[in-house]
């Protein structure tokens, strides 16, 4: 796994930042560009670097879905919670997922091997029900190609 | 007519002829999402590498979308004269050989994958595309340009008279320009409808400066994706919309606020600004204007009330994502406090429109209340997932014949949900309704933003409230007790209810929920509760079956159903066996039996072994 960056690191990626003009955003989807994830420390370097708390910085992170606190996992199953692949057995896929995973929506395994996120619909709904596998979309899914899928996943990670 | 524009203009379509009169052919490949969910990549590496192997002489060029999604990948071939154009569909890669041998060595046709003719003459095996079932009856005005220029190049949208209506706009008083959009009776697109030319007066009427303008492109409705489309496939539309805004408006600066899930509409935003700003069509003194207007794109990181202008300004000023209380508006205080207008993507989209052919000719393409055209996207029970523009005034039913192809398998429509969580949910009997603003506000819902969801007869109206109320649940901001803890309260009953659990007191309780979450200060938690209202005044039978015979009549909710096998020898057993995420099928002497409270209800098992495995109600 890599090292988590240092603060030093951190303060040279964030400089330039301004909170004054909208840049709380722009500047946690950098860090999370460049590392994968915002850790404690790059919150407490961005706030610094802002001029605000790291409570408020803190409050942003926690507020949207897209950001991660821990590394990223391997290998990871997106799920679309959309209404299309809801009307096409959508829910019993993810049910399927999670017990073949052994892993609740937005869970990764504790060896960072392989993570189950839930995603939302992008309008590629010819393809329902469908995840997304380390960003491609695997679509027309049933529910035995989506524990075949998740199975294969986890001997990937594992290995 | 502005003379730096003209002769960038004209620069451009010489380029573009120059290309045109090259003698060699041109194909171009959709590459929108979508596209790329259905493998468009990959066919675009193919045609690329067969071009090279075999020594071609061919431009290869990418476009936006069509609006044919589940026929991706699309391709167009423009014959080398220049004069003709073919769209085809659905080119894998393995198919890429004989195509090319077809289109481009042949110098022919390939009528197996046509979808019409764009440019030329049909012929006996090719009709015209305008004449093709899905594009009949369509109006394409503002996916003009969609899938016929690469939306990476200023040239190709400026060839196809992008800026022109800016260019007009900038002979013109603010107030003339306002006139004008209120002339055409422009709503906005967005969901509410409100006139986009009141709007801009409230801004261009404003006291403080500097004031900005806010694109909202956060499309979060799921199923809707007209924005992403418009943005993928002619960015400069959008940039040019807001142009037009700014000089009604004097806001000096915008934003594209767009959800992180479109990277590539993220991109093609970001190269369109860059672009414009080179051509001097952003920046400072615009075309010699003296006019300063530029652009910024800004990523969103998943919320859904970020769609929800106040929350859309909060969360760019810095803060979490929670909708403001209303007022002031943003009119009055906006991004920074200052004032700021915020319309919807297709709503700026349709200015350069109606500047360029003026308000008489953009309103008169229907005699519907709303005026213009509207995209639409369809999915859920449809054979066809695509996207549409037409003139509002369509029924619904039609949409889905027409466009949708109707519902696969020949199994009756249910219902549907016209535009997003919010909006509520009608049964199929109202399925006549014309696509307007109208009667969807008089039956307590509305029109949405575009994105139309049908359901079938195997759909359980309680499964799908618990699945919208649980996204507004997921998606409050936590401001009101009565958004995140009505949500949480409905979700929990409609869970009992599709769990065999339902009490005859339950419908009285969601009705009392419905009631308090009103009080809510923002449209999200107030509307949240549009499908369970609609559900119970529409499909109030459906729960009371459930609640009073504890019988799901669908057989598809995993709490009212059970697995049994019923032929216990069967070979195809031991495949189901195997798949079972929970091992709940196990050897039983001879043959499998299930453990039921092993059982998930996923169904993987019967997928493998439908001879031996049926479904049962839980309760009988
Ligand atoms: C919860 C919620 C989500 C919304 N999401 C969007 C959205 O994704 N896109 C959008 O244009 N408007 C959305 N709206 C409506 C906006 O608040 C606003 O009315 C709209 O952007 C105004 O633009 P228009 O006048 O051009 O329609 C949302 C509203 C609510 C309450
Ligand atoms: S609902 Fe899953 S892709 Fe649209």
């Amino acid at each position: 796994m890599a090292a988590e960056p240092t603060t030093r690191e951190l303060r040279a990626l964030v400089a330039g930042y301004e909170f004054d003009r909208g840049h709380l955003l722009p500047a946690l989807i950098a860090i999370q560009e460049r590392y994968g994830y915002v850790s404690r420390r790059a919150m407490e370097a961005l706030a610094r670097q802002l001029g605000t708390t790291p409570a408020l910085v803190y409050g942003a992170v926690s507020f949207y879905a897209d950001f991660r606190t821990e590394p990223p996992p391997r290998r990871e199953i997106v799920w679309c919670s959309g209404p299309a692949c809801r009307l096409r057995g959508g829910d019993r896929i993810r049910e399927a997922l999670q017990h073949t995973l052994g892993l609740p929506l937005d869970g990764q395994s504790a060896d960072g091997a392989c993570g189950f996120r839930l995603g939302q619909c992008n309008g590629t709904c010819s393809e329902a029900p469908q995840v997304w596998l380390d960003g491609e979309v695997v679509g027309g899914l049933t529910v035995a190609a989506a524990v075949a899928l998740a199975r294969e996943v986890m001997e990937d990670g594992a290995s | 007519m502005n003379d730096r524009f003209a002769a960038i203009a004209a620069g451009a379509r010489e380029r573009r002829d120059a290309s045109r009169s090259s003698g060699r052919p041109r194909i171009a490949l959709c590459l929108d999402t979508s596209s790329r969910a259905r493998g468009g990549e990959a066919t675009l590496a193919a045609l690329r590498e067969a071009v090279a192997a075999r020594g071609l002489d061919v431009e290869i060029a990418t476009t936006g979308s069509w609006g044919f999604c589940w026929l991706e990948p699309t391709v167009s071939v423009r014959s080398a004269a220049g004069s003709r154009t073919v769209l085809y569909h659905s080119l894998t890669p393995d198919r890429v050989e004989e195509f090319l041998r077809a289109v481009i060595v042949e110098a022919g046709e390939f009528p197996e994958l046509a979808l019409g003719v764009v440019e030329g003459p049909a012929t006996d095996r090719i009709g015209l595309l305008r004449d093709h079932p899905f594009m009949r009856g369509q109006v394409r005005r503002l996916m003009a340009n969609c899938g016929r220029i690469d939306p990476a190049s200023i040239d190709d949208a400026l060839a196809n008279r992008a800026y022109e209506g800016f260019v007009t706009a900038l002979d013109m008083e603010p107030a003339a320009i306002i006139e004008l959009m209120l002339e055409s009776g422009l709503g906005g697109r967005g969901g509410g409808g409100f006139p986009a030319g009141r709007k801009w007066d409230f801004l261009r009427n404003a006291t403080a400066d500097p004031r900005y303008l806010v694109c909202n492109a956060d499309e979060g409705d799921p199923g809707a994706w007209v924005n992403r489309i418009l943005m993928e496939g002619d960015p400069h539309l959008i940039v040019e919309g807001m142009l037009i805004a700014a000089l009604a408006t004097h806001a000096v600066e915008g934003y594209v606020y767009i959800r992180h899930e479109y990277p590539l509409a993220i991109e093609r935003m970001n190269e369109a600004v860059r672009q414009a700003r080179e051509r001097g069509l952003l920046g400072e003194d615009i075309l010699g204007s003296g006019k300063t207007f530029d652009l910024v794109v800004f990523t969103g990181a998943g919320s859904y009330v970020c769609g929800e202008e106040t929350g859309l300004i909060n969360s760019i000023d810095g803060y979490r994502g929670m909708p403001r209380i209303r007022p002031p508006f943003p009119a009055q205080a906006g991004l920074w406090n200052l004032p700021t207008n915020v319309n919807n993507v297709e709503t700026y989209a349709n200015a350069p429109l109606i500047l360029r052919e003026g308000a008489a000719w953009w309103s008169s393409v229907s005699d519907d209340d709303a005026k213009g055209t509207k995209m639409f996207t369809f999915s859920g029970a449809v054979n066809q997932s695509g996207c549409v523009e037409i003139p509002f005034g369509l029924s619904v039913r039609e949409l889905l014949e027409r466009y949708g192809g109707g519902v696969p398998g020949g199994v009756p429509l249910k219902g549907y949900q016209p535009g997003g969580p919010l909006s509520g949910i009608l049964p199929a009997a109202e399925a006549d309704l014309p696509l307007t603003l109208a009667p969807f506000r008089e039956r307590g819902m509305f029109l949405g933003s575009g994105g139309i969801v049908f359901f079938d007869e195997t759909a359980s109206v309680v499964d799908l409230c618990t699945y919208f109320l649980g996204f507004a649940e997921d998606e409050s901001c936590g401001r009101c007790t009565t958004c995140f803890q009505g949500t949480q309260r409905a979700v929990e009953i409609l869970r009992r209810i599709a769990s065999g659990g339902g009490r005859e007191t339950d419908l009285d309780k969601l009705g009392d929920l419905i009631q308090t979450m009103i009080w809510s200060n923002c449209l999200h938690g107030q509307f949240a509760p549009t499908t369970v209202k609609l559900a119970l005044r529409e499909f109030r039978s459906e729960f009371e079956t459930l609640i009073r015979e504890k019988r799901d009549p669908t057989r598809s909710l995993p709490g009212m159903i059970a697995y049994e096998i019923t032929n216990p020898t069967a070979p195809a057993l031991a495949g189901a066996a195997a798949v079972c995420p929970t091992a709940a099928i196990v050897a039983d002497g001879a043959g499998h039996a299930i453990v039921d409270e092993l059982c998930i209800r996923c169904d993987a098992c019967r997928e493998v072994a439908p001879e031996a495995i049926a479904i049962r109600d839980r309760f009988a």
